[in-house]
């Protein structure tokens, strides 16, 4: 177990430059990516008026308060000042805390029609994070090592559960192709239901025309997820993320479901910025734009 | 206490929380999550789709075949909705009450001054032959003025 917190948190190692600036572009993408959600909530809540199944804090509280047009509004435009705030080191020990709970209560709103998507539970996991670590700890880089370090855990924990969860639902024949062919089809209905145009692309075409393909594609997809928990150890960590990201793109083209901030997410963890970031820091003159950043990323660390 | 231990017991608390709100609300409480999309092969599925009738067409409430269903396409990405949204509320609906009526209308607040739309329930499932088969049943016709339902959906 000493190892593995030791592959997560590496409290010891002393930090870089190029890891703090790194860690403040990471953040300012949590923080972004959070405000996005935030705001298209908002405006997508405007065409709601009934909770056909709760979700989250809803399975609790009446979440119809959240309704109408101003409501969703006025929690995205306090959502956008309490992440603000904790970026910009203002009260940040509970302002990205309060804006996490406001954003699950946005979730609930915008999410009451039956739905149960996936797509921003990386970021909201990784937001939530952000704000344990700034209730944990007052030194910045304790703070950055710990939200990377359970970002890791969190995110491969998640994957390796999706895999387990296939296990039990079906069992190991659930790489049968057919089961692709059934998804397939049903993924091509939601873009016809989007577009007004049925069609399949080369992908599909190739997988339900052939059993062989559809049953390898699975199989890496199941394995993948299967595998990802890796990602907690460094050794593995690079080529896991690589791999769950050739997953992502795998289900772009055989279903047509794009998880774009979740790819962002990992395309920031599955590659040594820090060390190219070090590296440009050293070639840059001290009037460059990037020492500029550097600066901005230690007086707001 | 070092900074190790206290990121541990900040991990393990998390990681409690996690299992103990999975565990009693059916492996969903955002952000976390069991992940279970996808876990259950070859299940039938239902989804819905939405078409526009000119003024004076007709159709019948029965299941159509893709070629067979009435009208055009009416897209509805560019029209602010979300597929997903409209599938689960048409298939999650058990009891179509004035309510849930003035909701999915609601879904359309901003068309139905103008258009006739015809909401379908599509469900596909794999058949004996290994083929897909794929349904589309008319559930809801939104018009400027009423809104009718599918009289064999349970009120």
């Amino acid at each position: 177990m000493k190892s593995l917190f030791r592959n997560l948190f590496d409290f010891e190692r002393p930090e870089t430059s190029g890891e703090r600036l790194f860690f403040k572009l990471f953040e300012a993408f949590v923080v972004g990516g959070s405000l996005y959600l935030a705001w298209s909530w908002a405006m997508y809540i405007q065409r709601i008026s009934d909770v056909v199944l709760p979700l989250g804090i809803a399975q609790y509280i009446d979440i119809s308060f959240l309704f109408g047009t101003y409501p969703p509004l006025i929690n995205a435009a306090l959502m956008t000042v309490l992440l603000l705030l904790g970026f910009f080191r203002k009260g940040e020990r509970y302002a990205y805390m309060a804006g996490f709970l406001l954003l699950h209560f946005q979730y609930a709103a915008r999410y009451s029609l039956g739905e149960i998507p996936h797509s921003s539970n990386v970021l909201g996991m990784t937001l939530l994070l952000l704000a344990l670590a700034m209730i944990a700890f007052t030194e910045p880089r304790l703070r950055r090592r710990f939200t990377l370090g359970t970002t890791y855990f969190f995110v491969g924990l998640g994957y390796t559960l999706a895999g387990i969860s296939k296990l039990i639902g079906t069992g190991f024949h659930w790489s049968d192709g057919r089961h692709l062919w059934m998804w397939i089809n049903e993924k091509a209905i939601d873009s016809y239901a989007k577009t007004g145009i049925l069609a399949f692309n080369f992908v599909q075409e190739m997988a339900l025309a052939n059993t062989f393909i559809a049953t390898a594609l699975l199989t890496f997809g199941l394995v993948t997820e299967l595998l990802a928990v890796l990602m907690w150890w460094k050794k593995f960590r690079y080529p896991v993320i690589w791999a769950v990201l050739v997953l992502h793109v795998g289900i772009f083209l055989s279903m047509n479901i794009i998880f774009k901030l979740s790819m962002i997410e990992l395309t920031l963890l599955g590659f040594p910025w820090a060390v190219w970031l070090d590296a440009a820091l050293r070639r840059s003159d001290d009037a460059s734009a990037l020492q500029k950043l550097d600066a901005f990323s230690l007086r707001y660390a | 206490m070092t900074a190790r231990h206290r990121a541990v017991r900040f991990l393990l608390g998390t990681f409690l929380v996690y299992a103990l709100l999975v565990a009693t609300h059916l492996g969903e409480f955002w952000p976390f999550s069991i992940y279970p999309m996808f876990s259950q092969g070859a299940n039938p599925w239902a989804r819905a789709v939405v078409r526009e009738l000119p003024p004076d067409a007709d159709f019948a409430w029965r299941p159509h075949i893709a070629a067979e269903l009435p009208g055009d396409p009416f897209p509805l990405l560019p029209n602010g909705i979300d597929p997903i949204d409209l599938a689960n509320f048409v298939s999650k609906t058990k009891q179509w009450h004035g309510e849930r009526v003035a909701g999915l209308r609601h879904m359309f607040y901003d068309q139905v001054d103008e258009k006739r739309l015809l909401v379908v329930r599509v469900d596909g499932r794999i058949d004996e032959t290994d083929t897909v088969r794929v349904l589309f049943t008319p559930y809801a016709l939104i018009g400027p003025d009423t809104t009718a339902l599918n009289p064999a959906l349970p009120r």
